[in-house]
């Protein structure tokens, strides 16, 4: 054995033809010392994680919540981020960042099922400015992904502003763990919405007829692979343990045109009202509750906002929170 | 052969050769672009509109005159012209079939029976061209256009993602190169190989078809050709008359031609079967004394020298005999017979005329953005083998999409425009109650109804009070249904979905 090895060693530093059994035999031993090599390594050195979770970076704004009027959502978007704070607070520089928005339909921007695409843009643009590396826009589509992305407006906006758009792989998850018990352990989340540096959360406000409206938590279930059908079950303590997992960094309610009935997907232009606004916050629950107010829904017959609340998610409490209102309209 | 032919340089025949490859790989790209967006330089229809035997007969057997068979019509000028150019040049069966034959350098002795068996397809066509006339079409059973186009479209492009899918998902995953080679990979994706690889139903037995005909070669090269392709026949009783001849002057009758003419064309004494000459242009090359040449001859010159196949008054006697059949055209010949066990595609024609018009040539498949358009076996009968039938299971039918209408070559799915295609019932889903989660277990569950894509929502939710809690069961409304199938496709439950489209035939009881 000693003088196999010996030879072959010969063979490779005194640059002599090896012959073809002696390269089989390296290339198996090399193989077999790479697959022991992985194999011990996890055994040995792999720091048992009870948790998987995004790392909270726990950045507060300016305020708490940021709500903003006005005829141009792209402008909105920019005011109201900047009066959280502006982006640098939550973009470090050389830094990767996901914007998360709602593509999940086959709709126009005008049937507002998905995010307005003015705020992706804006949001890319300030991003940009803070000095981001890198801006990964992506959904989890439930209609065929290449049509969403395309009818949404979404992905040649974002590409045109400088984002990476790309679909997600159904191969390419990572199983949730969590410190706690859970009906969502062991879900497949995509990758890349764990490894950024930021992730931004990009709803839009719209009717659901289970959630009764589907919000900045809800919009989470797009990070999810798997059967997302079987989520339904007992949807609120999975949602809010979803979003406790994932943590959002900054979440960016669109509520320039929202679907008031028939949804998520809607499809009805009669169902769609304008209303001009935009919710910009920290706290997922607390955005999502005045978000509900916005379209006259008690946040607490919400079932996600008021396990949330429970949770200590985050809070509800629209009277105890700071609160600034900001109008766009010149 | 001898030293200094080799190294002479057979201009003609690299030309050919690359004649050859540059169409089969512009078939390719032009199958591989036809899924969403449809952004590819040429129509898919093309490869088909230039073939004149699905175009004519598809045209005769449905009494219709089918839009762009003006190509293919050009296309049998061109050789009443040149000769069976197409065969030898364009054809990417043939050139298929020449790459699979490259493997066999002996060539088959010259006897009697590969001068007999080329009848058979004029057999075919006879065939093909009797049946039209009675209002059938089987041109597509050995049409090798739609033979190819069938295999690129159903296994090759499927394979070849699917491979490149797995190559890069294992070394993106055990390497963990979540860097650049992942960003490749994704560039990849959305410009090349699609959302994901696409699986088709019984696409072994397309293979195993395509792989016989391949295979054939080990009798002789251009076995398929020579023996049984129609469309070939159909280009020989054409190039019957062209004016582009080959001649051989002062010839010493060595024979090496006609030995390794790869389509038996050459007889022994070097006239030949203008007919069977495909144009391949070997014969410049093999000739030692380099005196066969090809050249354009008067139309008429050359009258007298017929070896069988059909004369001229028959040939003239068949088409007007076709085109008088025009005057059997009889609008309610399908009426009766609307009963559709499987659900077709939107804007598919009423069934036994769908079935009659579909050539199976897959397009409608390969653009399906979800892979719910399946090739079916026997279950919509023996004659609807390879017919398209949407597969809720696998995919459902996209709710903004037309594209199966539009890649259509013969109109058997008909050109929707996305308003029509919106209100056009393909199916009826129902709900069984029996395995619903909601019915069943008391679970929520409200998928089919979120994903139905309706603008006023086919399913709707009945709140029911159970414990303080109200649970939301889904209904179907009947009258708002389209039958996309989206429901099935979402439905959480296994083995069986507990939401089922069926055929408005089919509908069980409730």
């Amino acid at each position: 054995m000693k003088g196999r090895v010996e030879r072959i060693l010969t063979c490779l530093f005194n640059q002599k033809k090896i012959t073809r059994s002696q390269f089989l035999k390296l290339c198996a031993g090399g193989l077999t010392l790479l697959a022991a090599e992985k194999l011990l390594f996890k055994k040995l050195y792999a720091v048992q994680e009870n948790t998987n979770a995004r790392v909270s970076r726990n950045i507060k704004g300016a305020f708490d919540l940021v709500s903003a009027h006005g005829d141009d959502p792209y402008k909105m978007t920019i005011q109201a981020v900047n009066a959280m704070g502006g982006m640098a607070k939550f973009v470090k520089k050389d830094s990767v960042v996901v914007i998360k928005p709602n593509i999940g339909w086959d709709r126009t921007p005008e049937q507002a099922a998905n995010t307005n695409p003015q705020v992706v843009a804006a949001l890319i643009d300030m991003c940009r400015q803070a000095g981001a590396r890198r801006i990964n826009v992506f959904d989890i589509t439930c209609n065929e992904t290449r049509r969403c992305y395309v009818s949404s407006g979404i992905q040649k906006i974002a590409r045109e502003k400088g984002a990476v758009v790309y679909m997600a792989e159904d191969w390419n998850m990572i199983k949730a763990k969590f410190a706690y018990k859970s009906p969502m352990e062991d879900w497949p989340i995509f990758r890349d919405a764990l490894t950024c540096d930021t992730f931004i959360n990009l709803p839009v406000l719209k009717n659901h007829r289970l959630t009764t409206l589907t919000l900045s938590i809800k919009n989470l279930m797009g990070v999810c692979g798997g059967s997302r059908g079987k989520m339904h079950f007992n949807i609120a303590e999975k949602l809010v343990h979803l979003a406790d997992f994932m943590k959002p960094d900054l979440t960016v309610i669109d509520a320039y045109r929202v679907l008031m009935d028939n949804g998520p997907s809607g499809g009805d232009l009669n169902d769609v009202v304008l209303k001009k606004s935009l919710i910009v916050g920290t706290d997922p629950v607390l955005t999502d509750a005045y978000a509900s107010r916005l379209v006259d829904i008690d946040p607490m017959s919400i079932p996600y906002i008021k396990l949330g609340v429970t949770n200590k998610l985050g809070s509800a409490d629209l009277a105890g929170a700071r609160i600034e209102r900001i109008n766009t309209t010149p | 052969m001898t030293h200094h032919i080799r190294q002479h340089t057979k201009t003609w025949v690299i030309s050919r050769r690359i004649s050859q490859i540059f169409f089969l790989l512009l078939f390719v790209y032009i199958l591989w672009s036809t899924t969403y967006p449809l952004s590819g330089v040429l129509p898919t229809e093309t490869i088909f509109k230039i073939d004149p035997l699905i175009m004519l007969f598809t045209s005769l057997s449905e009494r219709i005159i089918l839009p762009g068979i003006i190509y293919s019509i050009i296309l049998l000028f061109l050789t009443l012209i040149l000769g069976r150019f197409f065969c030898g040049w364009i054809c990417p069966l043939g050139t298929a079939i020449d790459m699979a034959g490259a493997v066999k350098k002996h060539m088959p002795l010259y006897g009697a029976w590969p001068g007999v068996i080329r009848f058979i397809k004029f057999g075919i066509l006879s065939i093909i061209a009797a049946a039209a006339l009675l209002g059938i079409q089987i041109a597509w059973i050995f049409d090798p256009i739609v033979i190819i186009a069938r295999v690129i479209s159903l296994n090759l492009i499927p394979i070849v993602t699917l491979c490149f899918e797995k190559f890069f998902m294992i070394l993106i995953q055990q390497f963990e190169f979540y860097g650049p080679v992942s960003d490749f990979y994704r560039i990849l994706k959305s410009s090349l190989l699609g959302v994901k690889p696409y699986y088709f139903s019984s696409s072994l037995l397309i293979l195993l078809f395509f792989a016989l005909i391949l295979t054939l070669v080990v009798f002789m090269k251009r076995f398929w050709c020579r023996t049984f392709c129609p469309l070939g026949a159909l280009y020989a009783a054409a190039a019957k008359f062209s004016w582009l001849e080959r001649t051989v002057d002062a010839c010493t009758n060595c024979k090496k031609c006609s030995s390794r003419c790869r389509m038996g064309a050459i007889l022994p004494d070097a006239a030949y079967r203008k007919e069977e000459c495909i144009l391949c242009l070997d014969c410049l090359y093999d000739c030692p004394l380099r005196i066969t040449r090809f050249s354009f001859t008067r139309p008429i010159s050359h009258g007298s020298i017929s070896h069988g196949s059909i004369s001229r008054r028959n040939f003239m006697f068949l088409i007007f005999s076709a085109l008088s059949s025009l005057a059997f055209r009889n609008k309610k010949r399908f009426s009766r017979n609307n009963y559709r066990s499987i659900i077709r595609p939107p804007g598919s024609i009423k069934e036994s005329a769908f079935v009659n018009r579909c050539v199976r040539c897959g397009n409608c498949m390969k653009v399906c953005v979800t892979n719910g358009l399946q090739p079916v076996f026997f279950e919509s009968g023996l004659t609807g083998m390879w017919t398209p039938r949407l597969v809720p299971e696998i995919g459902y039918c996209e709710f903004n999409c037309t594209l199966c209408g539009e890649v259509c070559p013969t109109d058997a799915i008909e050109k929707l425009s996305k308003e029509q295609k919106q209100k056009t019932i393909i199916g009826i889903a129902v709900i069984n109650r029996k395995i619903c989660l909601p019915y069943a277990e008391g679970k929520e569950c409200i998928v089919c109804e979120e994903h139905c894509p309706t603008p006023k929502k086919a399913i709707q939710l009945t709140p029911h009070k159970i414990n303080n809690q109200v649970l939301l069961k889904p209904f179907i409304d009947e009258k708002l249904c389209i039958g996309c199938g989206i429901c099935q496709t979402k439905c959480p439950t296994r083995p069986k979905r507990s939401v089922k489209v069926f055929t408005k035939g089919e509908r069980p009881y409730k």
